[in-house]
């Protein structure tokens, strides 16, 4: 593996908080999912824009 | 080597520096960050961020300039016209730098690795477009840690984000009294109730707050779990999702709406606009200092003469207006920034040497001082040999509008206090400025009993 730096203090906690956030996240997705597909189910799909498009940063 | 200078706020990363040499600013990777250098090449990041102008390019040299034992390789990146400090920034600015960082850490995950930091001090403006300068910033990834510039970012970016969009705009300043970050307890502490109840930013403000507050003692034991790439990118989503929702409340300064009022005639607009680009097509000059530009119509002017120029007003709203117009108009060589010349940012940091102070910074061709006079003279009891003397200091030419006691603006400014500025008319200010300049060219500005001058400095 490679050396990794640790020149910045991640801080306290800042492990477990991101662990929180990530199953907090998770749950919402699964909702989000689920409506997703009952949405597709009775209709058609939106068009999502392309996050990396620059155009599309306001 | 005697000549090389170390760059004074390039010294906290081991894996390089910053220095000068010969007028000439390159980065020292060295031996200890090999292995991750190479990566960034060969994972094909570096190729892709530089085709999207998202990373300043850099010419890789085999010769070790420094002679430090320690070096690996020489860079010459790609030589910035201006650095700009993250406290001069408007709020479009900052909120288009976090993009740019998150943009950087889900591409860099694509390709096998992170970004080990994420301070606004790694991003500058070439114009109106954000660029990453610190290509020592990438690591190779390890999908099962968590990211470990998370805590940074929400310092750095989404404190200042936030707290201009939920306060003040202003409030982004305070970045320059915690460079490291601003404490989230205390944005915790000033942003409205009403804050906890959007989701992201409970989760990414709110919630960590309270348990550093807290002491969570589990905190060692969480490091058994294991993370995912799934989770982090759902991380980095959410992120991206807040900071591209944050909108400024809609606001009309004082100044946002200066060249539209009536009291300024079309015609002195036009005729302003007519000689100030005659005088700069007569000098033409590499680098234009635009001191109180409000809508920015002359420092346009300015950089349409292929000028790199700066642009800058005290006034947070006109900047940010300026930088949006610059965004859709696709401006390049102009960049705006929020300055008070009255009070401009001092040097900063380590040794007072980290963050140079902006009169440090600001050296140009041609300064442009238009409808500023009387707002420093009148409004800041700033007398005309001061500021002879500041102005001298930044650019060999100088186009300067004298506004006489007479104008309505200048009405306004005396309106509410004693006039004590008998000395305030045109011969006294012709003198002042004569001391430290020769007087090229005057020309009378029509409706309105302004005067243009073109002037250039004694030396």
């Amino acid at each position: 593996m490679l050396h990794t730096f640790l020149y910045i203090d991640p801080g306290s906690g800042s492990y477990l908080i991101q662990v929180i956030i990530a199953a907090i996240l998770g749950v919402g997705v699964y909702f989000r999912t689920i409506r997703a597909r009952i949405k597709a189910f009775f209709g058609g799909r939106k068009k999502m824009p392309d996050p990396d498009n620059p155009e599309n940063h306001d | 080597m005697t000549n090389v200078q170390q760059h004074p706020a390039s010294f906290r990363d081991p894996a390089g520096f910053v220095f000068e040499y010969g007028g000439t600013f390159y980065r020292q990777v060295n031996q200890v960050y090999a292995q991750h250098y190479e990566l960034l090449n060969t994972s094909g990041l570096y190729d892709a961020l530089v085709k999207e102008k998202k990373l300043l390019p850099h010419t890789e040299l085999d010769k070790n300039i420094t002679g430090a034992p320690q070096w690996y390789k020489t860079l010459l990146p790609e030589q910035l016209p201006f650095i700009s400090q993250p406290w001069e920034w408007c709020f479009g600015q900052w909120k288009d730098a976090a993009l740019l960082t998150l943009g950087l850490v889900r591409q860099s995950m694509a390709k096998g690795m992170i970004l080990k930091d994420a301070t606004p001090f790694n991003i500058q403006f070439t114009g109106s477009r954000p660029v990453f300068i610190d290509s020592l910033s990438f690591e190779a990834y390890d999908a099962t840690q968590p990211w470990i510039a998370y805590r940074q970012f929400t310092e750095c970016f989404l404190a200042p984000l936030l707290l201009a969009r939920y306060r003040s705009q202003e409030l982004t300043g305070l970045f320059q009294l915690y460079p490291e970050g601003i404490p989230l307890a205390l944005v915790a502490k000033l942003l409205p109730f009403k804050s906890r109840f959007n989701l992201n930013v409970f989760l990414h403000i709110h919630l960590p707050a309270r348990m550093a507050a807290k002491q969570h003692s589990d905190a060692a034991n969480a490091k058994k779990t294991a993370f995912t790439q799934q989770k982090l990118a759902s991380i980095i989503d959410s992120l991206e999702s807040l900071v591209r929702s944050l909108q400024l409340p809609a606001s009309a300064t004082t100044w946002n709406n200066y060249y539209e009022e009536t009291v300024l005639s079309k015609t002195y607009v036009e005729e302003k606009m007519a000689v100030v680009s005659a005088w700069l097509h007569q000098y033409p000059a590499q680098r234009v200092l635009d001191i109180g530009t409000n809508t920015g119509l002359f420092a346009e002017a300015a950089a349409a003469t292929g000028a790199f120029t700066i642009a800058v007003d005290a006034d947070a709203d006109c900047i940010n207006r300026l930088y949006n117009t610059c965004r859709q108009k696709k401006i390049k060589h102009l960049l705006p920034l929020r300055i008070d010349i009255t009070n401009p940012s001092p040097a900063t940091g380590w040794n007072n040497a980290e963050r140079s102070a902006f009169l440090q910074r600001a050296s140009a061709d041609i300064t442009l001082a238009l409808a500023l006079v009387h707002h420093l003279a009148i409004g800041r009891n700033i007398g005309f040999g001061q500021l002879a003397n500041v102005f001298h200091a930044i650019s060999p030419y100088l186009i300067i509008e004298f506004v006489p006691k007479t104008d309505p603006k200048v009405a306004l400014l005396l309106q509410n206090r004693k006039d004590i500025f008998d000395h305030y008319n045109e011969a006294a200010f012709v003198q002042a400025f004569s001391e430290k300049y020769n007087v090229l060219e005057r020309t009378a500005l029509p409706d309105s009993g302004r005067v243009l001058f073109l002037m250039n400095r004694k030396t």
